[in-house]
């Protein structure tokens, strides 16, 4: 069924790894529960005095309102996510399976979007957005995520596997072409999908200077700016950035688990393996 | 055209609209700007390819352009190679639980904003505070400067770089590893191969596609780095950390010199562009099945 | 996939639902600031602003920006007209300079405040002679705060501290305490060396000038034989000297704030915003303000970056706009709203206040504000010639090279940039 294992060993450095990489997450979830005296004392004591202390929680909660903020991502970036999905899966068919004029030139051209620093284009693009009226509302703060590269990408190479006489077979079936995309291919590779999914949620999630150049109102920020004002041209407070970032992952946590039943559940059950 | 030309076209098309509206017209306009200087009072003047001569000889760009390259090295062959290790670990373990639980945790890194990944990095890293400095001096050595060091800062970014994208590419090879069917395996076995050849002959060639598609995401978003850098050494010390994304943000905004900030942004368009071109054709191999 | 497709929708719905309507809004003057760590100053704004709204019938709405990213924000809404705020904080040389976003303020209003604002700070607000912004910050300018409880330690009088930069070397490392492998575990002065070049730049400042040095020439035109002189070659040396040689200061350390916070640093440069910032943080640590030591000269009260408040040219509330500072440029608002925040007042009758005499950097205030004014750098291409004069430090602290050298290349370059 599978390679040969080499058993303990191989386990026993793959949970290693993974220790070390939770670490700074651990870290910063320690962080939040300490005082500001607790994190900056010497010798370092690794865990707060008092593990029920959510002062700084409550804080961040005051200073501003960050269950807006929880929202307002939430929305933003389940938006970014199922467009994403939506074209991304369309166009991956039609790279993966499909010869038509401009076929290379629009390939390389979606992936050449990645190349193009979005520093760069981030004052042409609020002008743009501002002529539109779109300033400070959702559909501005989604427009430059709702189809990601990545996804275009992640789909063609999926839909790329999956085996091209089932496509032929429900053609000669009198299938129609978005029928068989919606019927035959979707369903091939739901594993791609979620994943697509959640990653570009995550990322969406995460996105800071987009959200800061387009949004004006404190009702319209996003978690990402929520948790910068935390830190200012002065200093950062740790505590209150540590209490935000663990609020900020904890919603994206949940996404990430209940997705990735699906992912398992896809690949265990398809019977496209080959 | 026939239908299923036209269908493919159609299928693709309202990604390339979308694309083509949101990013290649204000790219367009970006690169234009190339070719315009502001002066003092905010009017633009054409001065035609002088930017490009200026950017493109000058020092600083060329450091920000060497750091750029040196952190690149340290951290994409480190996060390919370390993801295709652990996606491999991973595939090994036989309990589906423990498999889901450890990716889990390898992927958590990507669930966080980069600013707040940074400044925790930052706090990690800390000379006085940071907990590694503290781990150190258990082990007896002296502790480190690492942000604050004009040898260790790159290293270090590099490694907060590694860190975050880890269980991202992790992901993404654990799933083609599970594609891969049992009997390639089986047959190799039979044959008498042992586990590194068939990792040799059967995994990594299968998994090419992917390993191409990983090495040139992480080329793409490690060149770009900016967040992490932003956020923690704005650059410094003394420009050693200065990317060339830094440096076209300060350039763009701290020094509103718009038009050298565009043409910041086609150099790094046009190599990122040939770089990705030579790695698709030197790497991307047919697979004979 | 029937589900998606309803969450889609819901989505969409909800979107628009939730899209702020933009009619039925009261008039109101949109305010941009990026001063997050000052939120009770920035709210004074909106509560004036009510009251002002009973006779002009405009409110005043504050948007905090964070400061990271500021800049690009404010350049592509200005740049943008519609969405552009009406009023906003940032530096005069740049957006009225470099840039032409800024209206001219009205010749009753420039009066008001050319007449009422100390001599250092008169030309803040000012570009090529005409006033466009009103300065917000008069304590933007370094004072000398020493851990008294460490002076005590090391045998030093904390009443009577060092007024000349040898004698404040001398102090300096009598506060050092050197661990067994020579490194300092507690040092004199807390030294800023990390971050943006153009804030090393900032805290170098002061000693350039109290070695008689200055960053450009007076019509800040060139900067070959200033940034490059004698004199400026002997502050970085003394600079770096802090570092290198008799190691009172350390680049090992972290932020000089956390620094003197935790009583590692006895002394620390900061500006009149710091005690507030020391009073929540390190609330133990026992702590004076004096003027800075002088050299040559003295220091006195300079800055790189005077925040004024301007308002755009491009605002279609322009004349309220105006209406709303004409509203609050009086002693009283200034007070109030500085005092609200713990800051120093603007108006030079303010400096007599019982608020400001009951600071503790009201001595250290009036010593300071009595010096010649120092040398002013406001160019529009202010942050790229600090940045590369700052490379400059920075590699002198790091020991990346000799004071001269790095200086004369510092200059050259922020001639290329002058001339460009």
């Amino acid at each position: 069924m599978k390679p040969p294992r080499l058993g303990w060993l191989t386990a026993a450095l793959v949970a290693a790894g993974a220790l070390c990489v939770v670490f700074p997450l651990f870290w910063m979830a320690v962080t939040s529960l300490k005082t500001v005296p607790e994190i900056q004392r010497l010798p370092l004591h690794v865990f707060p005095d008092r593990w029920s202390n959510l002062d700084n929680y409550r804080e961040v909660f005051q200073r501003q309102p960050f269950g807006r903020f929880l929202l307002n991502s939430a929305l933003v970036a389940s938006v970014a996510a199922l467009s994403s999905a939506v074209v991304s899966s369309l166009a991956g068919y039609g790279f993966a399976k499909f010869r038509f004029p401009g076929h290379a030139v629009f390939f390389f051209g979606i992936v050449g979007i990645l190349m193009v620093p979005f520093q760069s284009v981030v004052v042409p693009l609020y002008l743009w957005i501002n002529r539109l009226g779109l300033l400070d509302t959702y559909p501005g703060i989604l427009a430059p995520d709702l189809v990601s590269v990545f996804g275009v990408f992640l789909m063609r190479q999926a839909i790329e596997v999956v085996p091209s006489d089932y496509v032929d077979a429900a053609r000669i079936d009198g299938a129609s072409e978005f029928g068989i995309f919606w019927r035959v291919i979707l369903p091939a590779v739901k594993p791609a999908i979620a994943t697509l999914v959640i990653v570009k949620f995550m990322w969406t999630w995460n996105e800071l200077f987009w959200p800061l150049v387009v949004v004006n109102s404190p009702t319209m920020k996003v978690v990402t700016l929520g948790l910068v004002s935390f830190t200012n041209m002065y200093f950062i407070e740790y505590n209150l950035v540590t209490a935000a970032a663990v609020v900020s992952v904890l919603p994206i946590l949940a996404v990430f688990l209940a997705g990735q039943k699906w992912i398992v559940r896809g690949v265990v059950m398809s019977g496209l393996k080959g | 055209m026939d239908r299923q030309r036209r269908a493919g076209l159609l299928f693709v098309l309202p990604a390339v609209i979308y694309f083509g509206g949101v990013f290649l017209v204000p790219l367009l306009e970006s690169v234009v700007g190339s070719f315009y200087r502001t002066v003092p009072g905010g009017v633009s003047q054409f001065v035609g390819t002088r930017l490009y001569v200026k950017v493109l000889t000058d020092p600083t760009f060329w450091q920000a352009v060497g750091n750029t390259v040196s952190l690149l090295v340290m951290s994409v062959p480190a996060t390919v190679g370390l993801a295709l290790a652990v996606a491999l670990g991973l595939h090994r373990l036989r309990s589906l639980k423990a498999r889901s639980a450890w990716a889990a945790m390898y992927f958590l890194p990507f669930s966080v904003s980069l600013v707040a990944a940074a400044l925790v990095w930052q706090w990690i890293y800390d000379p006085v505070y940071g907990v590694l400095n503290h781990a150190l001096a258990v082990l007896g050595v002296p502790p480190l400067k690492w942000l604050q060091s004009l040898e260790l800062v790159r290293p270090s970014l590099a490694a907060v770089n590694v860190w975050a994208r880890l269980g991202f590419d992790t992901m993404i090879f654990l799933a083609a590893l599970q594609a891969i069917p049992a009997e390639y395996y089986e047959a190799a076995a039979i044959d008498g191969a042992g586990a590194w050849l068939a990792l040799r002959r059967i995994t990594l060639p299968l998994l090419n596609p992917q390993i191409v598609m990983v090495a040139i995401l992480e080329l793409i978003f490690n060149f770009k780095i900016f967040d992490t850098v932003y956020a923690t050494t704005q650059g410094g010390p003394a420009g050693a950390s200065q990317t060339v994304i830094m440096l076209l943000y300060d350039t763009a905004f701290k020094y509103f010199r718009l038009g050298d900030a565009s043409v910041m942004a086609v150099f790094v368009f046009v190599s990122l562009l040939l770089v990705t071109l030579l790695q698709w054709r030197l790497f991307r191999r047919q697979v004979e099945y | 996939m029937r589900g998606a497709r309803t969450i889609a929708m819901a989505a969409v719905v909800a979107m628009a639902l939730a899209a702020p309507s933009s009619w039925a809004q009261p008039k109101k003057l949109v305010f941009w600031t990026h001063w997050e760590q000052n939120p009770e100053f920035n709210r004074f704004y909106e509560t004036r602003g009510k009251d002002f709204a009973q006779k002009s019938g405009y409110e005043v709405q504050v948007v905090t920006v964070p400061y990271q990213g500021y800049e690009a924000k404010y350049l592509a809404a200005l740049m943008g007209k519609s969405g552009a705020p009406d009023i906003f904080m940032g530096m005069t040389h740049h957006w009225c300079g470099q840039y032409d976003f800024c209206d001219k303020m009205p010749a009753d209003l420039a009066k008001i405040w050319d007449e009422n604002l100390p001599k250092y700070i008169v030309n803040v607000g000012k570009w090529k002679g005409v006033r466009y912004g009103i300065p917000i910050e008069h304590g933007n300018f370094q004072q000398m705060y020493i851990d008294t409880e460490l002076f005590k330690k090391a045998g030093l009088d904390p009443d009577r501290p060092p007024k000349m930069l040898d004698d404040w070397l001398a102090a300096m490392k009598k506060l050092t305490v050197l661990d067994a492998k020579g490194e300092p575990t507690q040092v004199g002065f807390a030294l800023r060396h990390k971050g943006h070049p153009v804030g090393i730049t900032d805290k170098f400042l002061p000693f350039a000038h109290a070695f008689g040095a200055r960053m450009l020439s007076p019509n800040l035109e060139k900067a070959t034989t200033f940034a490059n002189s004698a004199e400026m070659v002997a502050a970085l040396q003394f600079y770096a000297d802090l570092v290198n040689k008799h190691k009172v200061a350390s680049i090992a350390f972290p932020t000089p704030e956390d620094a003197f916070g935790q009583k590692r640093a006895a002394t620390i440069f900061r500006e009149s915003w710091f005690f507030g910032w020391v009073k929540k943080n390190a609330p133990d640590v026992a702590f004076k303000v004096y003027a800075l030591p002088c050299g040559k000269a003295c220091p006195g009260a300079g800055n790189l970056f005077p925040w004024t408040n301007m308002v755009a040219k491009n605002s279609p509330h322009k004349k309220a706009a105006w209406d709303f500072m004409r509203f609050i440029s009086n002693a009283k608002d200034d007070l109030d709203q500085h005092q609200a925040q713990g800051i120093l007042p603007v108006w030079t009758a303010n400096l007599e206040s019982a608020y400001v005499k009951s600071r503790p950097d009201y001595q250290s205030t009036q010593e300071m504000l009595k010096q010649p004014v120092p040398p002013e750098y406001y160019h529009p291409k202010s942050n790229e010639l600090a940045t590369a004069f700052g490379e400059a430090v920075v590699a002198a602290l790091y020991g990346k090279g000799q004071p001269k050298p790095l200086l004369d290349e510092a200059a050259a370059k922020m001639d290329r940039i002058l001339k460009d």
